[in-house]
């Protein structure tokens, strides 16, 4: 592609000035989490004294390990059981296409619009019904079912761009069709299922509606639930707000950063898709 | 006994001389593909459980409760339409759904405008170091919660905060005020907010649109004289419509949807003046206990989203074929 | 497959899928099953040995109370150190979380012990455990009637009489608080004893350059309701008021004395009295400019005198709000800090133990009145603690007893309903504050939003 070398310039210079809006309210929020607690710090100032115990009060203060625990439970619980089922299903509508089949994906698909808050009334009578309120599993069970009409998708556009030859060899082999998923199928689908792996992760560590509504006890919900209950406890005193959403945002952000590209590839694929 | 073994074996004996002829051939297929036709189901069977019991019933469900009037507590009343027609004559209802409207030039048009630009004028270098390292830190916003989003934001949008002080820096600093509790300022303060979290997901995906454009395409475009601009519009737009509307919809569903960045950065607030239906739908709800009027915020808002997403498809669809 | 036979599979899967569906939820109408706790339950509980108490084994009170406030803390760790045998698992929330959560919370996730506002609806569901029996037990109903006047519900949800279903820790008084340093500045060196006085005051401030008020008024709080409902009683009759928050048929707030305070605020916010930002800033942040100097009146309660005590020892004073007649009575929001026992709590019994605990025993009373600043409830002649006349304490104090002389204690209009404090004051005022509605407007939206939440 023939670039000017001025619009290059200009290029660079652009690009640089939106990775630093993109960057300044992390360094503000750091800048911020060191200041006085209960002070209000103005704009970015750094402070006289920095006081790094912020970040260990806000450790305790927020039962940081504890938080962490939960949304790993969570995770677990939701993510390998999603991609099960959405395997099974998107290999069972992709691949072995049977009589009926095209009903069910168009029902999937419907459900890919559909925003959490048009449900959540009652998903919360029903999981109260269930007795589940306030558990983790009134988070894991419907964040499952939310998950299919994506999750399912993503797993049939793969199956369907899967050659048939593979399949018939194998049949011609002797595999049944348990075999044929198990030892053929999902070791092809390595790409696809670590991609989605990192989707529902993401999805579901950042979930702050069913968390917020189906659990009121900040340690058995999600990072982002309960860092809506820190700002509702502690909103009031700025500094350790700061420290306290910084904290929350870390192991997040260390994942990413070791995974950039892994995440940024699914993600984009994700939309493309999606 | 014996009897049966022998037919049995006289059946399994038809069945491997039958392998052979083309007529119980296809009888064979067809008797496999039911088998492989039960065990899809089966292998189906729990996806879409999970589907039905948490998603498909609670939708017909919410729009159930639309019909009546409950407190979530006591026994409920029929009220037929009561609640839709409400949702017409009340403003602070018909509001919510306008000013998700509204969000959605800043949700969608903002980043998906600002992100063609942005790819547009980086496509030169996009292999350099530079842009490499742009690509994990423009994607950042889309890592963290909303939740986070919306505090970092709040903290920098008022009165002393850092929006402010770049504008006295800049000597803009009487146009300084508190972002997001000013009556005009609030609802597009959001927007922006939203826009910083969906610019880099937008940009990186017409990028990567951009470098799947062939560039024999440029070549000949510059070969018979055209400016930048005529390239832009000629080549470049119509090879991303796929990708566009991939990020409208993305962003259109965001700002519809909103509920986390609002409930955080303003509640709603100031006056109702950012008060969007997904927070309107859990204030009713579980606030006002007013269930059946929530419910009915709640089945228009799938609606709309439905009504808004699927004419883009359809356009995706026509520019494909 | 032929064509037909695939349509008609496909077919009959979906409507079989479909109808199960809808078999499924339509069964029966939401909360069709009558409710399982009756509201206004006088539950004859028979306490083993005469007065209930927290016991011997041990017991873990769970408690939800309001962030920022040291006091529930304080007496709860001085009553563990009395009672070794009994914990607390304290869980804070702001305000207005708090009002928003507390349907919800008393029916999934019942606390022993929470801090409620506003409690009218909450009894009328049967969320809310009946304290009459406590209260005979313990002897509350022997002290002044007009310390749990406000904390009655009757059956048909009226306030202002019926059974008990609150307890307060204390209760507050509210006026103005100024930074006397600052006064000093524009040569304010007595307290206001007329509305003019004050508005004279105010404008002097305003023209030394200073902020006269940063009022909160953001968020979902609307603090424009303090001034505003001191110049309702600075016009009006405090009684009046009352019968509108008490919900008493045919009460109203949009009376023409009312109009008339309405008006005078609209009179400051339009001489710029008030900072220019506050429907942005929240409770704490108006606190933290007060106690930094950065305004000069600040329109809250004597929760915070202890505080300001610390904060700002010797350099601020109290009045209440003047009447707009000179000589006029006084009056002014006098609220209990009310607790509630949730009906499904699961140590009733030791969580009214602690409130009457709070209420007569010396220690909680000192720690009521040093850290909270308020009056402690409990009978008249009860232990007060001696307190430095300097102090703003004692100022407020003082103009606790003024008030009750003027019998003016109201309410926080606030509290008239769940709801109207986040639903109607707050984005009215908001809108007030932001030249979008005027006086009429603002009081007719409010009188609008309550009968349409009490009627329906």
């Amino acid at each position: 592609m023939i670039v000017s070398r001025r619009e290059e310039w200009l290029g660079r210079t652009l690009l640089v000035l939106l990775m630093l809006v993109t960057v300044l309210p992390f360094v503000s929020l750091f800048v911020t989490a060191l200041h006085q607690p209960g002070t209000y710090p103005s704009g970015l100032s750094w402070p006289a004294t920095p006081h790094w115990s912020n970040f260990a009060d806000a450790f305790k203060a927020a039962h940081m390990g504890k938080l962490l625990w939960s949304s790993v439970i969570i995770v677990i619980g939701v993510v390998p059981i999603s991609m099960l089922i959405s395997t099974l299903a998107g290999f069972a509508l992709g691949h072995l296409r049977p009589p009926g089949g095209r009903a069910v994906f168009i029902g999937f698909v419907l459900g890919l619009t559909l925003p959490f808050e048009g449900i959540i009334i009652p998903l919360y009578y029903q999981m109260r019904d269930f007795g589940l309120l306030n558990t983790r599993w009134a988070i894991i069970l419907p964040l499952i079912g939310l998950y299919m009409p994506f999750a399912v998708f993503w797993m049939r556009a793969h199956f369907i761009n899967m050659p048939e030859d593979i399949s018939e060899a194998a049949r011609i082999d002797g595999a049944n069709t348990w075999q044929l998923f198990w030892r053929i199928h999902v070791p092809l689908s390595m790409p696809a299922l670590s991609a989605l792996a990192i989707l529902l992760f993401l999805w579901t560590w950042n979930q702050f509606l069913l968390a917020v509504v189906l659990v009121s006890d900040p340690a058995q919900r999600t990072m982002a639930g309960a860092l809506g209950a820190f700002q509702g406890q502690w909103g009031t005193d700025i500094p350790l707000l700061c420290a306290g959403s910084l904290l929350i945002l870390t192991p997040t952000l260390i994942i990413f950063l070791v995974f950039q590209r892994r995440f940024v590839a699914a993600l984009l694929q994700g939309s493309l898709k999606g | 006994m014996h009897k049966r073994s022998t037919v049995i074996q006289g059946r399994r004996e038809e069945d491997a001389v039958a392998r052979f002829t083309t007529e119980s051939r296809r009888r064979a297929l067809s008797a496999r593909r039911l088998r492989r036709g039960g065990l899809a189901l089966a292998l189906m069977a729990p996806a879409v459980l999970a589907y039905v019991v948490f998603v498909i019933r609670p939708i017909v469900m919410t729009v159930q409760y639309s019909f009546y009037e409950w407190n979530g507590v006591t026994p409920s009343t029929w009220v037929g339409l009561a609640n839709y027609v409400e949702l017409f004559h009340n403003p602070e209802l018909s509001g919510s759904i306008v000013h998700a409207f509204e969000l959605i030039i800043f949700f969608s048009f903002v980043p998906v405008a600002l992100g063609l630009f942005t790819a547009n004028a980086i496509r030169g270098f996009a292999t350099s170091r530079l842009a490499v390292v742009s690509r994990t830190v423009l994607f950042l916003p889309q890592i963290i919660p909303l939740v986070a989003a919306g505090i970092m934001w709040s903290w920098q949008m008022s009165t002393d905060g850092l929006v402010n002080q770049v504008l006295r820096l800049l000597g803009l600093g009487r146009v300084g005020r508190a972002w997001l509790g000013d009556f005009n300022t609030a609802l597009p303060a959001v927007g922006v907010i939203g826009a910083w979290v969906l610019f880099g997901l937008c940009m990186l995906l017409l990028l990567a649109g951009m470098t799947k454009i062939d560039p024999a395409l440029y070549e000949a475009a510059r070969v018979d004289g055209a400016g930048p601009f005529r390239e832009f519009f000629a080549i470049t737009l119509p090879s991303l419509r796929q990708e566009i509307v991939v990020c409208l919809t993305v962003t259109v569903i965001a700002a519809l949807a909103s509920f986390d960045l609002v409930d955080n950065a303003t509640r709603g607030g100031p006056g109702n003046s950012t008060l969007v239906p997904g927070l309107e739908i859990y204030y009713l709800a579980f606030f006002q206990r007013e269930v059946g009027m929530a419910s009915a915020l709640a089945v228009a808002l799938m609606v709309l989203v439905l009504a808004v997403v699927v004419p883009l498809q359809l356009i995706n669809r026509e520019g494909k074929s | 497959m032929s064509r037909p036979r695939f349509a008609q599979r496909t077919t009959f899967t979906a409507t079989v899928l479909l109808g199960s569906v809808l078999t499924l939820a339509a069964c029966s109408s939401p909360g069709g099953t009558a409710p399982t706790s009756k509201s206004a339950s006088t539950s004859s509980s028979s306490f083993a040995g005469g007065a209930p108490s927290c016991g011997t084994a041990p017991v873990a009170l769970s408690t939800y109370i309001e962030t920022g406030f040291p006091v529930p803390k304080d007496l709860s760790d001085e009553f563990t150190k009395q009672y070794p045998n009994v914990t607390f698992n304290i869980r804070e929330d702001q305000f207005a979380v708090i009002t928003q959560n507390a349907p919800r919370v008393l029916v999934d996730d019942p606390p022993d012990l929470m801090r409620l506002p506003q409690v009218s609806e909450l009894a009328k569901d049967g969320l809310l455990l009946n304290l009459d029996p406590y209260a005979k037990a313990f002897g509350w109903d022997k002290w002044p009637a007009s310390q749990l006047e406000q904390m009655r519900v009757n059956s048909s949800g009226g306030r202002g009489d019926g059974s008990l279903y609150a307890m307060g820790l204390n209760f507050s008084m509210t006026g103005v608080f100024y930074n006397k340093e600052l006064a000093a500045k524009f040569g304010m060196t007595s307290a206001p004893t007329t509305l003019a006085e004050l508005d004279a005051d105010l404008k002097k401030a305003k023209e030394a350059g200073l902020t006269p008020a940063a009022q909160f008024n953001g968020g979902a709080t609307g603090g424009l309701a303090f001034p505003l409902q001191g110049l309702m009683a600075a016009y009006g009759d405090a009684s009046a008021i009352n019968a509108w928050i008490f919900q008493k048929p045919g009460a109203t707030i949009d009376t023409p004395t009312n109009l008339q305070a309405a008006e005078h605020l609209k009179s400051w916010i339009d001489a710029g009295y008030f900072a220019s930002d506050i429907n942005s800033i929240d409770y704490a942040t108006m606190m933290s400019r007060f106690i930094d100097g950065k305004s000069v009146f600040i329109f809250n309660g004597d929760w915070e005198s202890g505080n300001l005590d610390a904060k700002m020892a010797g350099n601020v004073g109290f009045f209440l709000m003047p009447s707009a007649t000179a000589g006029g009575k006084f009056g002014a929001m006098s609220a209990p800090l009310t607790y509630g026992i949730s009906a499904k709590a699961k140590h009733p019994d030791c969580a009214a133990f602690f409130l009457n605990w709070v209420a007569t025993n010396d220690k909680a009373r000192t720690i009521d009145v040093q850290v909270g600043g308020s009056h402690p409830m409990g009978p008249a002649d009860a232990f007060m603690p001696s307190i430095d006349a300097s102090t703003v304490t004692a100022q407020t104090l003082a103009a606790g007893a003024q008030i009750g002389a003027d019998n003016g204690a109201m309410d926080f209009i606030a509290n008239a309903t769940g709801a109207i404090y986040a639903k109607s004051w707050t984005p009215n005022l908001q809108k007030m504050d932001a030249g979008q509605l005027d006086a009429k407007g603002l009081l007719s939206a409010v009188q609008g939003d309550y009968q349409s939440e009490i009627g329906g």
